[in-house]
């Protein structure tokens, strides 16, 4: 690997609800020029390439959004394209983006990312969303990522022992962080009142384990970052957030298939020892149908780059892709926070909590704060920037989420069922 | 040999004119618009000033031909009651879903060969469905099983049909063929083996609070399905107590 430095410069956001108006090349170029306020040095001409980032055609009847947005920011005639792989667009095309910097293609890149997900009614969206799932399968019988994803943290929770208490204990620290995002949706539709387990419980269920609080937002809203080489850092920004390390990973399409997984098999012995003896274990027993194998895939490749060997202990603040509460839990352990089946134990002490040794999901994350899939990972790193560059008061308003003295952080991203995803190490000089 | 294909069982032609029909109905014409006032901007609520936006309403039908490839044999075995998966000859390994290749990269894409399974599993995991997409609101509540048929090494996804409080992982179920089978996995669902007690270590279970919710979120879903649909509690009770 070359020893060319890349960083994100800063970033613009449009803020996200469930229903917004403004179209979404519009929301693009509000969150472009949100950007373009912090950086009275740049002159939008010298950006070279364009990354767009959103999943779906469907949801808004329209094949190659990217081009109306490009065009309609007046990017167009550079290069550009767009990165589709359902809730793994946005890390990806981070990662891309990455990619062709480092390479030395490109010194400056803005990448642009968004969804308007309720064109639809809810349900269809559902149903578009659940089209990424094996259409001749899972799809038949579920028809919505609730099932599988409820039926993944199912089988954890059956070898593991966490329990809904935990699981409540994640929704509840998740929208009292969100309460101090004025972008972030809980608090638009909720107010800025904290909840407690009490009001958890009295939600309602929607796929066992989860209740709507466990559950993903449906979101309309963008966002725009600028990504750089440190040439062009250095003229730009007093506060670059480096990439320190990426990684990819990726499992099988069908979570059933993963009983039985080959290609995973033999390969994470740590973790395929730490199986329950009283549970019958399938032929491959990591990931299998509890953990995320491209997680750890992806962590192992991220980590090592960044020099980090105590995930834990180095890295100060996270913005997870936890879709559900459950992967939030999953992901403490996939990502080395913790031992296999000791994710419980990282809430149940606080360690992930505001103010814990690694808080995660401080924005409030996929369920409390907004999930616009192509930028939901574009969301979160802006976030992450904002912390790194101690802003979180000067954009939210508030103090409360700011991490002291945070220098290194995590993101990750992925699409269906842990199908396909990457991981992001970033760090502050 | 000419390339080219010939039907040999036609069961489309009926629904085809239908269905042809009604997609060809949302034609991605403009069937009527709203005038909406809303917030905009990009900013903080607060900071926000409203907008009249037009929005309008254009419906899109289509009707997919989709062939199931070379595993077509599993889907016409649903119809003709049969459940069946593939074994490589390589490395042993039994598929269902099944598999025409070996994704054992040791076998080097291997040919499967078609195997007959019994009609019995036991459930790997599971969730209790109270909400669904549209196309599955009049079944619910159901149980969404991920179920390892006897002889398989993989899960296949399957409806349980059960009391949603009586399915725990680790269950052994039969999996039965509905009466009108359409060639997909709806063509099949199981049911719980008799004589079975629920296991202590059951993380569905093992807490009294999770049923307690359970059975207060049902009597909910039970009161969406009789304002919706007309649907009673004891009709939804009698689909599992009569298996």
């Amino acid at each position: 690997m070359n020893d060319r430095r890349v960083a994100i410069l800063g970033g613009g956001l449009y803020r996200p609800g469930r229903v917004r108006y403004d179209n979404a090349e519009e929301g693009v170029a509000m969150a472009y020029r949100s950007m373009l306020d912090d950086f009275p040095n740049l002159d939008p001409k010298d950006i070279e390439f364009v990354q767009s980032s959103y999943f779906s055609d469907h949801l808004n009847q329209q094949l190659c959004m990217a081009w109306i947005v490009q065009d309609y920011i007046g990017q167009h005639r550079k290069g550009g394209y767009r990165i589709e792989a359902g809730g793994s667009t946005p890390i990806d095309a981070l990662i891309n983006a990455y990619f062709l910097i480092k390479s030395g293609q490109f010194d400056l890149i803005l990448l642009a990312g968004w969804e308007w997900m309720s064109e639809v009614d809810t349900a269809t969206t559902n149903e578009f969303i659940a089209s990424a799932s094996d259409t001749d399968w899972d799809f038949t019988v579920g028809g919505f990522y609730n099932g599988y994803y409820a039926a993944l943290e199912t089988r954890h929770m059956q070898l593991y022992g966490e329990t809904i208490e935990d699981l409540g204990r994640i929704a509840v620290k998740n929208r009292n962080n969100a309460v101090h995002n004025p972008f972030s949706q809980w608090r638009a539709e909720h107010g800025t009142g904290y909840v407690s387990l009490d009001d958890y419980y009295k939600d309602r269920i929607i796929a066992w384990p989860y209740r709507r609080w466990n559950c993903a937002l449906i979101s309309e809203g963008a966002c725009c970052l600028l990504m750089g080489s440190e040439k062009v850092a250095k003229r730009l920004t007093n506060n670059p957030m480096w990439i320190d390390g990426v990684g990819l990973g990726t499992d099988s399409m069908r979570p059933g298939d993963r009983l039985v997984d080959w290609a995973y098999h033999g390969v994470y012995k740590a973790e395929e020892k730490r199986y329950p003896k009283n549970i019958e274990k399938p032929i491959t027993p990591y990931p299998e149908m509890a953990n995320f194998g491209f997680a750890r895939e992806a962590a192992k490749q991220a980590y090592a780059q960044a020099g980090i060997s105590n995930p834990l202990k180095e890295l100060d603040v996270a913005e997870l892709f936890a879709p559900y509460d459950g992967v939030e839990l999953c992901l403490y352990e996939d990502l080395m926070f913790c031992p296999r089946g000791e994710g419980k134990t990282l809430i149940r002490e606080g360690v992930v909590e505001r103010g814990g040794e690694l808080p995660c999901q401080l924005s409030g994350g996929l369920t409390a704060f907004t999930h616009p899939v192509g930028a939901t990972s574009l969301l979160q790193t802006l976030f992450l920037y904002w912390q790194l560059a101690g802003l979180i008061r000067k954009k939210l308003g508030d103090p409360t989420l700011q991490v002291k003295k945070a220098k290194k952080a995590i993101t990750t991203g992925h699409g269906g069922t842990g199908c396909q995803g990457g991981v992001i190490i970033y760090s502050k000089d | 040999m000419a390339d080219e294909a010939k039907i040999i069982e036609d069961k489309a032609t009926p629904i085809k004119k239908e269905w042809e029909e009604y997609a060809r109905k949302g034609n991605w014409t403009v069937k009527g618009y709203e005038i909406v006032r809303a917030l905009s901007g990009p900013g903080r609520i607060e900071k926000s000033k409203e907008e009249d936006f037009m929005v309008i309403y254009r419906p899109h039908g289509v009707l997919y031909h989709h062939s199931y490839g070379l595993v077509s044999k599993f889907f016409k075995g649903l119809i003709d009651k049969q459940l069946f998966g593939t074994k490589c000859p390589e490395c042993k390994t039994v598929y269902c879903p099944p598999r025409v290749h070996c994704w054992n990269p040791k076998c080097r894409v291997a040919e499967t060969k078609w195997i007959e399974l019994p009609l019995k599993g036991k459930v790997h995991t599971f969730s209790v469905m109270l909400f669904s997409a549209d196309a599955f609101l009049e079944m619910l509540p159901f149980v969404l099983g991920y179920v390892q048929i006897d002889g398989a090494d993989t899960a296949l996804p399957i409806q349980i049909v059960t009391a949603p409080t009586d399915v725990f992982v680790g269950q052994k179920v039969r999996i039965k063929f509905r009466e009108d089978r359409k060639g997909d996995l709806m063509d099949i669902y199981a049911v719980p083996a008799k004589g079975q007690t629920i296991p202590e270590n059951s993380c569905l279970h093992k807490n009294n609070k999770n049923i307690e919710h359970l059975n207060r979120d049902l009597e909910n879903t039970y009161a969406f399905l009789n304002k919706r649909f007309g649907i009673k509690k004891e009709d939804v009770e009698r689909r599992w107590k009569a298996k």
